[in-house]
């Protein structure tokens, strides 16, 4: 693309998740979303594939759909109250409309459906995009406003963590698990949002490292299904060892980083005597690590029948930029030992 | 709720079912989006004349702006779709499934 047009959509992006970040009226913040849902729609499809295309479609009908369902519900919170202030929002039917435009923003199940298909539509840098920033703003918004409606939120995470489990169990293409393993991660959020904000502040900062060296690494080695993984063990073999790690920790087992965020969620649920949703939240992320722990197989702990014409390939300098993987890689395998800093950083 | 209020309550209701539920063309995807903006259009315009003053009176241009430039992206989309799948109909949108 040119490099202009790039930098300006970058830029657009940036401005509408700022806008959205710095506002404290409704309409200033629908503002920010549109400028960011607009902004990222020449990303999408870039390539002018039919596939492209139809993501970039899906895309638009369900963002902009959420944002004049967001408009609308502030219009009526407005004509109830007669302010527009974000934080001060306390009637029911405007919040859960809210809540409900939001949910449908980030993909959070049974308003999950677009998720899947618009990420497989995309190429993985895009994806990856899709996925980390443009969550941001409506996150934002979820921890400004009071969720007076307890059971909706935890309805919509229980059947976020519960549909991203099973959805991905029969998938082998990446960007399909990766879509259902972000839908079962903002389930988790959303479960601990009315209780301890700042949890759900980790969890999304956690789950951003995590993805991205998750995407980066199925982009380093270009590879889109589970089947072409199997053949990075020759190309690149310390990502290759690396990636279980990675995986191991989206799945949230200890010592690993993912764990933190899980761990810190359920003892709140339990606080808040929720024991029971908080065992069907943790059983619910067994179905997640099943798919985890299926890439990792295929990738790392097996050799595939693939006929290898060498199985020592040259290992020429390669271009790509592996610095942030490098990085975000660290922080997902050893970050667990800073827990107590890490929630004094996050409940200032 | 007062009739105004009720009013394009029902009209954003009435858009976001079309909305909802349309089964053959994005373009009355699309008109249908065209027509809750217009709603919300309306309430914000009635909302500004409630208070005697012109103090909040932009907003309702700044949401047609708005409105505007999505509508204009989605026109743009749907000739892309008529460039790759050859027709807008939205039975053709399946090349994504599982």
């Amino acid at each position: 693309m040119n490099p202009y047009i790039l930098t300006i959509l970058l830029f657009a992006m940036g401005l509408g998740t700022t806008i959205t970040f710095a506002s404290s009226h409704w309409l200033l913040a629908w503002m920010g979303l549109e400028i960011n849902t607009l902004a990222i729609l020449p990303l999408m499809c870039q390539s002018h594939h039919p596939r492209a295309v139809e993501a970039t479609i899906k895309y638009f009908l369900t963002q902009a759909t959420a944002a004049a369902m967001l408009l609308f519900a502030s219009i009526t919170n407005a004509w109830i109250t007669g302010q527009w202030n974000l934080e001060f929002m306390s009637y029911s039917l405007p919040t859960t409309l809210v809540t409900v435009a939001l949910a449908l923003k980030i993909g959070l199940a049974p308003l999950h459906a677009w998720m899947p298909e618009v990420l497989q539509g995309l190429d993985l840098t895009t994806g990856l995009i899709l996925s980390t920033w443009q969550k941001l703003a409506p996150f934002c918004l979820l921890l400004q406003i009071n969720p007076s409606n307890t059971s909706l939120l935890l309805i919509l995470g229980l059947a976020s963590t519960l549909v991203g489990g099973w959805g991905g169990l029969n998938q082998n293409q990446l960007r399909k698990i990766l879509a259902y393993s972000s839908i079962a991660h903002l389930g988790w959020m959303i479960l601990v949002l009315q209780f301890f904000p700042s949890l759900t502040l980790l969890t999304l900062l956690m789950y951003f490292v995590m993805t991205f060296s998750l995407f980066i690494t199925f982009k380093v080695n270009n590879s889109t299904t589970i089947n072409s993984l199997s053949m990075s063990w020759s190309k690149a073999p310390i990502i290759s060892s690396m990636v279980p790690f990675i995986l191991l920790s989206l799945g949230g087992l200890p010592p690993l980083s993912g764990f933190m965020p899980k761990w810190l969620i359920l003892q709140e649920l339990t606080k808040q005597s929720l024991a029971p949703l908080a065992t069907l939240a943790a059983l619910s992320a067994l179905l997640s690590l099943y798919f985890y722990l299926r890439i990792s197989y295929a990738m790392t702990l097996t050799m595939s029948p693939n006929i290898l014409s060498n199985a020592l390939p040259w290992r020429l300098p390669s271009n790509q930029h592996t610095l942030p993987l490098a990085i975000t890689t660290s922080l997902t395998i050893c970050l667990l030992p800073l827990t107590p800093a890490i929630i004094t950083l996050l409940t200032l | 709720m007062t009739p105004i209020h009720f009013a394009f309550s029902s009209t954003f209701m009435l858009g976001l079912a079309g909305l909802a539920f349309h089964r053959a063309h994005l373009l009355s995807a699309l008109l249908c989006l065209e027509g809750m903006m217009l709603s919300l259009f309306i309430a914000l315009s009635i909302w500004t004349l409630e208070f005697n003053s012109t103090n909040f009176a932009m907003s309702a241009m700044i949401l047609m702006a708005f409105s505007a430039c999505e509508a204009s992206a989605g026109l743009a989309l749907l000739v892309a779709m008529a460039r790759t799948h050859g027709t807008d109909s939205l039975q053709s949108l399946n090349l994504l499934q599982c």
